[in-house]
């Protein structure tokens, strides 16, 4: 999950790194006062989760109240990347000398978190990774030690002498926040070193892994979604599914993100173009009526695709979920179902009673639904 | 023979009182899995199944010094004390079947099995099967598995039974069939299983069952090109079409660059000279092709 700038920057400070004197205000009224407050320069940031806030022209600079009441009119209820927005975080303009990198993240090949340094900041750092690795430092360190001295060295070696104390200090408390809010990823970029010799971080980017939010139930709230979204993403989380929508027409329902991605790829090999598809965890009667419930009012689909693959779970029980639904709400679209494995022929069995056919073949399957959302076409 | 799963290996069941524990204890027990004593932190004495329950690892080993594996049937929240607990106490093999382990944890334990000189299974894996040796170590449905000549390493637990119950069904049997995990963070991944499977003398060929996402297929690619692996070596990969950006949530972009992609697998397993399998039927055609050879 990612945070906003402003509340990673609360963070940081609480971890003792040296942010910029702002505020957060949701109206232009708010930032004109804050802006005469400071007396002097402001920088004013939309509170968006989408990263190239700077390439899109959406940071402003007011060198007055006046100014900062129009820029603050310019920029609340601007779209960027689909997400409106409605706070800004209002910032005294910091005197810069030199911007720098610094971050931390997981090396998913080493299987270990890796610090990375540059004295490149306020750029986009992929691109300086990739074309001038030489400019980009990554020190790999144990997850439950942390950085050692000597790792801490070389994680600063890329930077002046009268530098290097200060970004080992940032490096150490950047590690604290990294560890403590179980971050996929954690940077400053810029980190700004001021002319009074002070490093402050110009912006911040935390993102916690999702699966540690049991440990930081403080941290969950909406975030760039409308209420609604955010009341269907936390029921899927709570399932444990995931639910994604595409732009086709034929619904897939299955359990199993590897068996999910092969359907996928079949369907989309052989023409036919998916709407959306459903992994479940292993599912039980009570799980597959949920999941028909998800799907039932999508008015996108001409066909949805079923796959039990019975191993743990039972298809019998499967059947009577689907048995259930079926009967309580009649579906708008047709529906193709393949059945196999445990208790196969007892499910066969229910669902024939309720005039639903079964297929066997994923292949043959998934040749069916094409042909019908072709056919309504 | 086969690889990690054999019949020596004698099994602990961490978190044994639990529903699904009690049922996939009874299955591996049924199956032919030697599983010697469960723990319950806080409560243990009793039974499940005829195994013996104690409160600690540590217990559990005093009792049966031949303990040499476990498996955890905890939540994710419970992963990382139940994993330093086995690890802390000498066991070297540890499968951790926990779906939504915490990354951080997760890392945890892997450094932690590293520095014990232990092999650590998943998280978020089925576990594996070895049907010559009548033993699982986790909840992979033995129905489907038979014995026989091809080792499978695979990335999904439902697709691991799609494909392998093809193989059966057209008589190509498995020395072992591990689920390495589905989180992008694992402990065996496949580099790690393909040495096992090349030291493993009744392994002919081995198949990998990949997806888009993490660099472990390019690096299992780069082992087969290099001649670190000689045995046959084929591949079904997953996710050609999933779309883009939607999956791999995870900031890897930084370290990985432009690996991960479906394209930069499919060059380097070309490179390597590794035939890829486009469909599931298209598996069981290569698989027929390499064991005629």
């Amino acid at each position: 999950m990612r945070l906003y700038e402003y509340e990673a920057k609360q963070i940081f400070q609480t971890h003792g790194l040296a942010i910029p004197n702002g505020q957060v205000v949701e109206s232009a009224e708010e930032a004109r006062r804050f802006a005469s407050q400071i007396g002097g320069p402001v920088v004013i940031k939309p509170q968006v989760l989408t990263k190239k806030r700077g390439k899109a022209g959406a940071i402003r600079f007011a060198s007055d109240p006046d100014q900062a009441f129009r820029e603050s009119q310019l920029l609340l209820g601007m779209t960027l990347k689909e997400e409106k927005v409605s706070k800004l975080l209002v910032e005294e303009k910091v005197e810069i000398d030199k911007e720098f990198y610094v971050g931390m993240t997981i090396d998913y090949s080493f299987l270990k978190p890796v610090g990375i340094t540059s004295r490149s900041g306020g750029v986009d750092i992929e691109e300086v990774a990739q074309e001038k690795p030489a400019m980009v430092k990554k020190v790999r360190f144990s997850i439950s030690e942390g950085p050692t001295e000597k790792e801490l060295a070389e994680q600063v070696s890329v930077f002046k002498g009268s530098e290097q104390g200060l970004m080992r200090e940032v490096t150490k408390k950047l590690y604290q926040v990294f560890k403590q809010y179980d971050a996929e990823m954690v940077e400053i970029n810029p980190l700004a070193f001021t002319k009074h010799g002070e490093a402050v971080a110009l912006d911040a980017f935390l993102n916690v892994d999702d699966d540690s939010l049991f440990r930081h139930s403080d941290l969950v709230k909406p975030r760039g979604m409308t209420p609604e979204e955010f009341e269907f993403e936390q029921n899927l989380k709570e399932m444990k599914w995931k639910y994604i929508e595409m732009d086709g027409d034929i619904g897939i329902l299955s359990s199993g993100a590897g068996v999910t991605m092969a359907i996928l790829d079949m369907i989309n090999m052989h023409g036919g173009r998916p709407a959306n598809f459903l992994d479940t965890a292993q599912m039980n009667a009570e799980g597959i009526y949920k999941a028909f419930s998800l799907f039932a009012d999508n008015p996108k689909l001409k066909v949805l695709l079923v796959n039990i693959f019975a191993g743990l779970n039972r298809c019998d029980d499967l059947a009577m979920g689907i048995k259930r639904y079926l009967q309580e709400h009649p579906l708008r679209m047709p529906l193709v179902i393949r059945m196999i494995g445990y208790r196969e022929d007892e499910g066969k069995s229910i669902l024939k009673e309720i005039n639903v056919e079964t297929i066997r073949s994923l292949e043959d399957s998934v040749e069916k639904v094409i042909q019908i959302a072709k056919g309504a076409e | 023979m086969s690889i990690i799963a054999k019949r020596s290996t004698r099994v602990l069941i961490q978190g044994i009182t639990g529903t699904a524990a009690r049922i996939h204890t009874k299955n591996m027990l049924d199956y032919g899995t030697k599983i010697i004593a469960g723990t319950r932190p806080g409560g243990g004495g009793g039974e499940v199944h005829g195994v013996p329950v104690y409160d600690s690892v540590a217990q559990a080993i005093e009792k049966h010094p031949d303990i040499n594996a476990t498996i955890l049937f905890v939540p994710p929240k419970g992963t990382k004390e139940a994993a330093l607990e086995a690890l802390n106490a000498g066991i070297k093999i540890v499968v951790m079947v926990a779906e939504h382990v915490p990354l951080h944890d997760n890392l945890e334990i892997l450094e932690k099995g590293e520095k014990k000189g232990a092999l650590v299974i998943g998280p978020n894996t089925p576990g594996l099967i070895s049907p010559s040796e009548k033993t699982k170590l986790g909840f992979v449905p033995s129905q489907y598995f038979i014995q026989g000549p091809v080792g499978v390493a695979s990335r999904s637990g439902t697709l691991t039974y799609e494909i392998v119950s093809r193989l059966t069904l057209n008589g190509i049997g498995q020395t072992t069939c591990i689920g390495v995990g589905g989180d992008p963070i694992v402990g065996t991944p496949f580099p790690k299983i393909l040495q096992f499977f090349e030291k493993d003398s009744e392994t002919k060929a081995v198949l990998l069952i990949g997806e888009i996402g993490g660099t472990k297929e390019e690096e299992a690619a780069e082992m087969i090109r290099d001649r670190k692996i000689t045995k046959p070596v084929f591949v079904y990969l997953v996710g050609r079409t999933a779309p883009e950006g939607k999956r791999v949530g995870h900031a890897g972009a930084l370290i990985e660059g432009s690996r991960g992609t479906i394209e930069s697998k499919l060059a380097c397993f070309s490179e390597a000279e590794v035939p890829v399998a486009e469909t599931p039927a298209d598996v069981i055609r290569i698989a027929k092709e390499i064991l005629k050879r």
